[in-house]
Formats: C-alpha cells, structure tokens, sequence
C-alpha cells in the first residue's frame, strides 16, 4: 500500500513529431485519499494526462507511476471514464453490468452499480443506443464505481448531465469516495463544477503544470490585493494585475508582508484559476513536492 | 486503509468467474455469433439435402444411347431427369460460398471485432477493466479462430460427403478454384488468414469503415495470387510424345506445347494428376497459416508497442 495514487516525473507525450507536445515535463504528486480537480484550457492536455495514467497510452518522456506501480499493473486497481463514455451500443444496461463482472472477476461490487442504475431511474433492460448522453454518463460511472477502484479517473463526466442530475451524482461519488477512500481525478474546465466537491488542484496550461497542490494550500498562498496605480508590488510574486484608472487589482502569492497600501482578500477558487489562465506566464505554483517532503 | 479491505474481501471467489473475458466476447458479438451459426446451419442442412440428391443427379448424367442397349439407359430418359442441374448448381453455390468465406471473415473482423472498438473507444473501456490489452486480443482472435475452424472444418467434410464420388461432369474437376478451396483444409486456412488480416489492419487504422476497405482489399489480393498461381505450389509432371497426347481424366494441366521442329509434330505438357490433390493442400495451406500467423503476431506487436 502507498500513500501516492499518481505521481509524474517528467512526463511529456508527443501525438506526432511535428506538432506541439501534448504534455511536457509534467512533474507532480497526488496522495492518496484525496478528490482531484484536474484543470485547464481546451487542449491543456488533461485528457491526453488521464489516459497516460490509465495505462491507454504510452508516455514519450519521463515515468508516470500509480498506486505504486506502472499504470499497466494498477489496471485491476483503477477505473477510467473517457470524455465520450464509451459502452457497448448493443447490450442492455443488465447487459453492461454483467460485462463489468465479467472482466472484473476478482473486484466486482453489483450492488453498487445496480444503486446507482436504479438511483437514475433507468430500466435494466434498456439497449444503451437509447439512452440519452446523460443516462450513459451514468451507466458508465456505475461500471467505473463497480469495480470498487482505489483510484477513479474521470474524464469530463459531468458535461453532459443536467444540474440535477449532475448534483446527485456528485453525491454519490464523493459519498462512496469517503466510503472507501478513493482517489479521484476529475477533470473539467468548468470551475464552478469543482469547487467544493474537491480537496486538490491541478491545473494544466500548454502541458505543464501551473498549480498542483492541496486546494486550501493553493487558495492560501493567493491574495486577492487592490490598492492604488503605480505602487510597487516587490517582492510579490504578480500571477496577474490589472489597472483601471487610478485603481490597481492584482492577484499576488505575497511573500512576507504586504504594505499598508493596499486592501486584500481571499480569492475564491475561480479567481485564482481565472487568473492563472489569463496570464499564461505567471509562473508555476507547485506545492505537492513540498508536501511530500514533510 | 479502507481502500485496503477493498482490494481483500472479494478475493475468494475467482475461480467461479473463470471464462469471464469470454464470455464478454461472446456478448459484445452476439449477433455476428447467431448469424454465423444459422449460415452454418443452412449450410449444412443444405449438403445433407443434396447428398440425398446425389445418386439421382448421376442418373441425371450417365451415358445413354437411343434405343437403348448394352445396358445404358435410354437418352429420353436420362433427359427426362432435372435433379442433376438442381444438384450441380447448388453444389457449386456452396463452393464458391465457402471459398469466399474469407472475405466476410475478413471484413467482419477489421471492421467490427477491433476496428469498431478502438474507434469508439470500447477497446479502451475493456483495458481499463482488469483485463489487459495483450489478453483482450487473444480472447477476440482465439474464440472466433476456434469456431471458423470448427464451423469450416466441419462444412468441408459435410461438402466432400455430399458431393459423393465427385463425378467432374456434375461437380466440376478437383482443380477447379472453387471446388479445389472447398474440399480440403485449405478452406480453413483461408478463413483463419481472413481473421488475421482483418484483425491486423483494425489495430493498424483503428476505425471501423478504412479497416474493413483494407483487410478486404488485402484478402482479395492473397486470394487471387494465390488461385493464379496454385499450380507452382507443387512440381509438375511432364510428359513429351509424338504426336498429339491424351491427359488423363482430371490432369490440371499446366502447359500445352507443339512445336513442330522438322516437320514432325511432338507434343509437350505438363500438369498435376489428381494425386497432387493432397501435396498442392498441404503447401496453400502452409502459405496461409504463415501469412495469418504472421498477421497475428504483427497484431500482438502493434498492440505491446503502442502500450504501456
């Protein structure tokens, strides 16, 4: 047992010698336990990130490791949801469930998945091509909870529900989450969906990591500061400031005091990440390796 | 840990899910499963039908002579009989169907049984499952592999029965393309190199509509090189005369010379008795497990480089 669910050493993936990494030198740590956000811009490669620790592609750079171990040999211990929910068009729901027992011999929990089925109001008996995107997100989620994982990576599974729905099965992940102690990797760009059902950030630019570390950390080490034009910000580190009129707003990690000029406040987790995405040059904010140094 | 007792409690009970990763297989293709079976069914069902025609047909094609006399039949009579039209075609019907065999296998197999999948993504929804990639092929290639070779097998020796003494005027001469792939093992070679093919060029193009184009078009291509040159797949026998010659009944004949040098005209040809039957099988045979095993392990390859 360890107490890392992932943790990236130089990881990069090239799709093609031409184009732009899709990852570059991504280096973090995630413990054990906790609810990731995994964020970041279309193309920032949290997917391309998912499905390096999935074990579906082979990085080009660097290692990645999971629960331990290389992604292949965690296979057993993770679930995965792609962005497109793929399920098999032709089976039933039952139908899908059986398969998740079928190649989950060792691990496979029928009640849960049956739960969350039945929780959705769906019949058993309904083909998959039937269902609406919503209703495979669900079945797919059922599948991934099924297996009983030690880590769950999702990718974008809430885009396609309606808020209620979309609410529920929050509730139900983090409650069996709790349960049993899951990591989970969420991604998104939507913020707003992953504030308060997550303890830990990620956020990806360009394939590198901008922030990485315990979500309280992360917010902590931000303040939000207005004060007036022209003063000067040494020896703050400035992700991103902005003047309007007379008036200066910044968003700044202080390092030590910060003078008696200016009025600050705690951002919320939208204003940091806003913020980090506009200024694409602040730099890095990494506090997981410290973390794993204590 | 909690997570600990997870991964413990439900440990006990593998055994009793052992042929799991089959049965998904068996699942996920239904349908391509129950449509093989009833073709085979029809198929077999219709040999048996026509071996029953099969001594009636002969009648249909004997020598005959108008009175009769020396104990043939008269040739009104032997008119008179239409089984041996119903017999020689329905013969050949499902000659060709089972020398073309490989074009469906071939098709299905690039297209729906890993083309499909890695294009929508089911391939990788089933390797995040505790089944691992390399396990997934075997499973998609051994089961279909095994029920092509039962299924062909057994139509081949259904067809050899039904087609009786094989008298060349109603079921053609052993050497004919249809009927040479279809009375022997070759006509499982044939559908194991199709499975290969296609499996090959599903993980090669990963989607479903190009993997079925390309394994098609690869097994159109061995099957044609193949029926062109059959013939060089064994030494032939020669034989030169003055003269003109006579074959023997059913000599594949391979070529056909008369030069006449000074006048006097010699006859040269060379061709396969029908005792190259078995020798001409064995060497097609050989050269398509070859090319499907190679396909094979190029598939497993493909697969064990592009994953971690």
């Amino acid at each position: 047992m360890t107490d890392t669910a992932i943790e990236a050493a130089g990881l990069g993936r090239r799709f093609g010698r031409r184009r732009a990494p899709a990852l570059d030198g991504c280096a973090f740590r995630l413990p054990a336990g906790r609810v990731c956000a995994l964020t970041g811009p279309n193309g920032a490669g949290k997917s391309t990130l998912l499905a390096l620790a999935a074990g579906l592609l082979r990085p080009t750079e660097g290692t990645v490791t999971v629960l331990g171990t290389t992604p292949a040999a965690a296979r057993e211990r993770l679930a995965y949801v792609a962005q497109n929910k793929p399920l098999y068009p032709q089976l039933t729901i039952a139908g899908t469930l059986r398969l998740g027992r079928d190649l989950n011999p060792r691990r496979w929990d029928a009640q849960v998945a049956e739960r969350i089925v039945a929780e959705g109001d769906l019949d058993p008996d309904t083909k998959i091509r039937a269902l609406s995107g919503g209703q495979r997100t669900r079945v797919a989620l059922a599948l991934a909870l099924g297996k009983r994982p030690e880590l769950l990576l999702l990718d974008e599974p809430m885009a396609d529900l309606d808020p209620l729905a979309r609410h529920q099965l929050t509730a139900t992940l983090m409650a069996d989450a709790a349960d049993h102690g899951t990591t989970v990797v969420m991604s998104s760009h939507v913020v707003a969906e992953l504030e308060g059902s997550c303890d830990h950030l990620l956020l990806l630019g360009s394939g590198r990591v901008r922030l990485a570390g315990p979500l309280d950390d992360l917010l902590a080490a931000h303040t939000l500061i207005t004060g007036r034009a022209g003063e000067a910000l040494d020896p703050h580190t400035v992700v991103e400031s902005r003047t309007t009129g007379r008036q200066l707003t910044a968003l700044v990690r202080p390092e030590g005091h910060l003078g008696d000029g200016f009025q600050s406040d705690r951002p919320s987790l939208e204003e940091v990440v806003l913020a980090h995405l506009r200024s694409p040059d602040a730099p890095p904010l990494l506090l997981d390796a410290r973390e794993a140094a204590v | 840990m909690t997570a600990l007792t997870a991964t413990t409690t439900p440990a006990a009970r593998p055994a009793l899910h052992r042929g799991g990763l089959l049965r998904a297989v068996l699942r996920t293709h239904r349908t391509a499963l129950a449509l093989s079976l009833l073709a085979l069914a029809a198929a077999s069902a219709a040999l048996v039908w026509l071996h029953s025609l099969e001594n009636e047909a002969r009648a249909g094609v004997s020598a005959c002579a108008t009175p009769p006399m020396d104990g043939l039949p008269s040739c009104a009579a032997v008119e008179a009989i239409t089984v041996d039209q119903t017999y020689a075609n329905g013969i050949a019907f499902l000659a060709t169907a089972l020398s073309w065999l490989m074009f469906a296998v071939a098709a299905w197999a690039g297209g729906a049984l890993v083309g499909r999948e890695l294009e929508s993504g089911t391939a990788q929804l089933a390797w995040t499952q505790s089944v691992g990639p390399l396990r997934w092929l075997t499973a998609k290639l051994a089961a279909p592999a095994a029920l092509l070779t039962a299924g062909t097998g057994a139509l081949v020796l259904l067809n050899v029965w039904a087609r009786g003494e094989a008298d060349p005027d109603l079921v053609g001469d052993w050497y004919y393309p249809d009927a040479f792939v279809s009375t022997g093992p070759v006509a499982v070679a044939y559908a194991l190199a199709g499975l290969a093919l296609g499996a090959l060029a599903g993980l090669v193009w990963r989607r479903a509509l190009p993997a079925t184009g390309v394994a098609l078009a690869a097994s159109l291509l061995l099957h044609s090189l193949l029926e062109r040159h059959r013939e060089d797949l064994w030494p032939t026998v020669g034989r030169t005369a003055p003269g003109s010659i006579e074959l023997p009944r059913s000599a594949f004949q391979v070529t056909w010379d008369t030069p006449a040098p000074h006048g006097v005209h010699i006859s040269h040809a060379t061709f396969h008795p029908q005792s190259h039957f078995w020798p001409l099988q064995y060497v097609e045979t050989g050269l398509l497990l070859a090319v499907a095993g190679t396909a094979t392990a190029a598939a497993f390859l493909l697969l064990a480089r592009r994953l971690p």
